[in-house]
């Protein structure tokens, strides 16, 4: 399937942007590729891409004082992936966003989407749409980090990304699950017998 | 040895990544039985062979890392052309088209890996170590091959070209992955099947 119907099913699923709607914001993306461990946006710089994930999986981290980080969101197709929050305030980002495998995406900037976005309403309210998404996203992950044990936590992750045990570095699912690697290998020795 | 820079450094890129990708879709998913086993009686488990690799990543990675950084101005060249020296560690290395190595070679001691290291900690430093080689082996392109030099562990007052030092250490690699791939293989037949159907009902 071509990279514009990937992007395209996506969004009609969505939200079934009008035809000349969605020609439009076809039209403002461009292929991009990149290898593993590429980092997509540094932290204190302000976010101006955003990428439609077609192969690969990227992480979204936060860098603490003492070097340890902490992975916020892995992102892997269909999804978008960038930091979300700096991309759409334009403010500079307190988060980091870097490949984890080999990677390929559609990436398009700020400027075209809001161009875009001041023209087509329809546009406007499909980006609201996904941000309503993202939000009930994060919301669901704040319930997860204070309410759910480190195996809760791990059985959840689990469920709904099963195939990222098999393709990511065991460390960043630690990271995300805020156990350390030798906590996280005693759960996986657990959950497969 | 001549070798087209960016010919090199792609295939160099490759080949980190084939290694990388075995560790993390592979190695990484076995039970630590499996990676302590010894396969016979003087010979390294998979994760014996794995933290052999790690004592040498800890002292080539932040050297290459340092050495690149300090070299920015040199620009890369065309071509890199390997030293008599370098070239000769390489072939020593280096593994023939069956895999399997020409001659034994002792490890020096500072390199001989602990009988039972805790395979969760090797596993984990194995793959970052892989990770930094792969986004060196991208920040070489900025410079030349030729003339950033790298003190090599056995003798640091002997500095290698940088081409030749990436090339030894991914043949280091691949020749001691070779190892563990052999030590795993026995259990492999044994309990692997087992283990897959174990994942997939989880």
């Amino acid at each position: 399937m071509d990279e514009r119907d990937q992007l395209r099913n996506f969004i009609a699923a969505v939200y079934p942007l009008p035809l000349m709607d969605m020609e439009a914001f076809l039209s403002i993306w461009e292929p991009f590729q990149a290898k593993r461990k590429t980092l997509l946006s540094r932290e204190g710089e302000k976010e101006r891409h955003l990428y439609f994930v077609i192969e690969g999986i990227q992480r979204v981290f936060y860098t603490g004082d003492d070097e340890r980080d902490a992975t916020i969101v892995f992102t892997y197709p269909p999804s978008f992936s960038g930091v979300a929050d700096s991309f759409l305030t334009q403010t500079s980002s307190r988060f980091s966003c870097e490949t984890l495998t080999p990677s390929s995406f559609l990436k398009t900037d700020f400027n075209q989407l809001d161009g875009l976005m001041k023209v087509h309403h329809e546009i406007e309210r499909m980006i609201r749409i996904l941000t309503n998404h993202a939000f009930s996203g994060v919301l669901h992950r704040i319930v997860e980090t204070q309410c759910f044990t480190a195996e809760e936590k791990f059985r959840s992750l689990f469920a709904r990304s099963p195939h990222l045990l098999n393709l990511v570095p065991h460390k960043y699912i630690a990271s995300y699950l805020g156990v350390d690697a030798t906590n996280f290998s005693k759960m996986l020795a657990k959950i497969r017998i | 040895m001549k070798y087209m820079t960016e010919q090199l450094l792609e295939g160099l890129h490759n080949q980190a990544e084939k290694q990388i990708s075995n560790a993390i879709t592979d190695w990484q998913q076995l039970p630590y039985e499996m990676l302590i086993a010894s396969p016979g009686p003087g010979r390294w488990s998979a994760i014996q062979c794995l933290e052999h690799l790690n004592s040498y990543g800890r002292y080539y990675l932040p050297q290459i890392k340092k050495a690149i950084q300090a070299n920015q101005d040199k620009s890369p060249s065309q071509f890199f052309k390997s030293g008599w020296l370098g070239n000769y560690f390489y072939s020593l290395m280096n593994l023939p088209n069956d895999g399997k190595p020409a001659r034994k070679m002792q490890s020096p001691k500072n390199h001989q890996p602990a009988p039972f290291p805790d395979p969760s900690v090797v596993m984990h430093e194995f793959i970052s170590q892989l990770e930094t080689l792969g986004m060196l082996i991208m920040q070489a392109k900025n410079v030349d091959l030729n003339q950033v030099k790298v003190p090599i562990s056995i003798a640091t007052f002997i500095k290698l070209k940088l081409g030749d030092v990436f090339l030894f250490y991914t043949a280091h690699i691949s020749r001691h992955m070779a190892q563990a791939e052999r030590a795993l293989g026995t259990w492999r037949e044994q309990e692997y099947p087992m283990l897959k159907n174990m994942v997939k009902t989880a």
